[in-house]
């Protein structure tokens, strides 16, 4: 069973949704630092999508400094855990689902002090008592 | 290296142009899904590549020259209408297959037998349409083909055999073979192609790299307080394919550059602007309802 849940339907193109995915992975710890990643051709097939779109999802996976790829080797989650590039990647991915609420919110027309407040609620529902350093200033 | 090459291919039947001044390069490793409406050309594109139908004028080539007896050694080819031998068994096309390719192998051979639930005693005439394109397509692998060339390759085939087709294709371009093929199952080119040509009456009307075109193609939707106006600046932008006004509601199809042309928009003071991403099938539809570029369209 492969660990990545790709929708080739979407009109995200699949590479990036990849790219996502890993890094959720990583950031979940169901990859961990070191791991080894399939190879491009098998992973291809256990999602049943082109071999050079999985290869570009690793390229751009190198080159945001997730992964290295050894030749010869193959790929792997970069080892030093905790590391500024996969804090960085994960932060990437929650700035880019952020983003797109908060268009949404915007198209929906409406104004920015109700889109924070609508924020806060959130926050409090989701990181009830593990973030302390938010807090609420309107209930 | 672009392995497959149609440059400029025209076919006219009398009057009637059936592939008109067609270009399209596949590399090597590459898997290119062609699409198309009914008639739009693919068929015939696929048959003047390889020199079964003489071209009215273009220049063919697959790695580099045109096709000859020698090429054939090193590519398969799955006609839209299989060309199997009613009278024959499985197990004789296989045999035939053997003596035909020097490429044949024996062992990939089985595999792919067993991998379509193939019964090897049956005579074709006794098969249903889909084991029968499943013959097919287990023949054209057994070469294990560096250019493969496959016309509606899972038409007839159950849903879990036409998966085992796509994983074929993706198998087979991982390993650096050259892949075109033909599909009238949107859901098929999006999973094994990363390249995507669409033919409309003879025309290559799209054609790119399947993630860069959805990453590229969106619609670009404003909504206004009142009726929406007419942006006179935007209506003649190359980057879109189409305005569609509606009431309150305005829609551009773009090509690219979508935050540009949001932004643009977003200066006629509209009530919200929203980007929204399109699926393959919805580019393909844009794409073969539009106005062609150069008339001559009916």
């Amino acid at each position: 069973m492969t660990i990545f849940l790709i929708n080739p339907r979407s009109g995200v193109p699949i590479y990036i949704q990849l790219v996502d995915q890993v890094k959720r992975a990583v950031a979940l710890g169901t990859l961990s630092p070191g791991e080894q990643l399939p190879t491009v051709k098998a992973l291809a097939l256990d999602l049943t999508v082109n071999a050079n779109t999985v290869a570009r999802a690793y390229r751009e996976l190198e080159r945001d400094r997730v992964i290295e790829t050894s030749p010869g080797r193959g790929s792997f989650v970069r080892s030093e855990p905790g590391s500024g590039e996969v804090r960085r990647a994960i932060e990437d991915v929650g700035a880019s689902v952020l983003a797109d609420a908060v268009r949404e919110t915007r198209s929906l027309g409406l104004e920015r002090a109700t889109v924070t407040a609508l924020f806060e609620r959130a926050l409090d529902r989701w990181f009830n008592g593990t973030s302390s350093e938010i807090s609420p200033e309107e209930k | 290296m672009n392995t497959i090459s149609i440059r400029n291919l025209t076919k006219r039947y009398g009057e009637q142009v059936a592939v008109d001044a067609l270009s399209l390069e596949v590399e090597s490793g590459s898997v290119c899904g062609l699409l198309g409406p009914n008639g739009a050309g693919k068929s015939t594109a696929f048959k003047c590549l390889l020199g079964l139908i003489r071209p009215t004028t273009g220049e063919l080539a697959i790695s580099g020259a045109p096709v000859s007896p020698s090429t054939f050694e090193s590519l398969a080819y799955v006609p839209e209408k299989n060309t199997l031998y009613e009278w024959m068994t499985v197990k004789e096309h296989f045999e035939l297959c053997r003596r035909t390719y020097a490429r044949f192998d024996a062992a990939r051979a089985s595999e792919l037998a067993a991998l379509f639930k193939l019964d090897s005693g049956k005579k074709i005439k006794r098969l249903s349409k889909g084991q029968q394109t499943a013959v097919a397509l287990a023949l054209a692998f057994s070469i294990r083909p560096p250019v493969l060339v496959l016309d509606e390759p899972a038409s007839g085939l159950d849903p879990i055999f036409q998966r085992t087709v796509l994983d074929l294709i993706i198998d087979a371009a991982a390993g650096g073979a050259t892949v075109l093929f033909s599909s009238h199952q949107i859901g098929q080119v999006e999973r094994a192609a990363d390249r995507v040509a669409i033919l409309k009456n003879g025309k290559l009307v799209l054609d790119g790299n399947l993630d860069t075109l959805k990453g590229d193609e969106k619609i670009v939707e404003a909504v206004f307080d009142l009726d929406a106006l007419s942006p006179n600046g935007l209506a003649s932008d190359p980057r879109i394919r189409r305005i569609v006004r509606n009431g309150r509601i305005l829609r551009a199809y773009v090509r690219s550059g979508s935050e540009e042309i949001a932004a643009s928009l977003e200066a006629l003071h509209p009530k919200s602007v929203s980007v929204y991403d399109l699926s393959l099938e919805d580019i393909f539809l844009g794409a073969v309802s539009d106005a062609a570029p150069t008339s001559g369209d009916a």
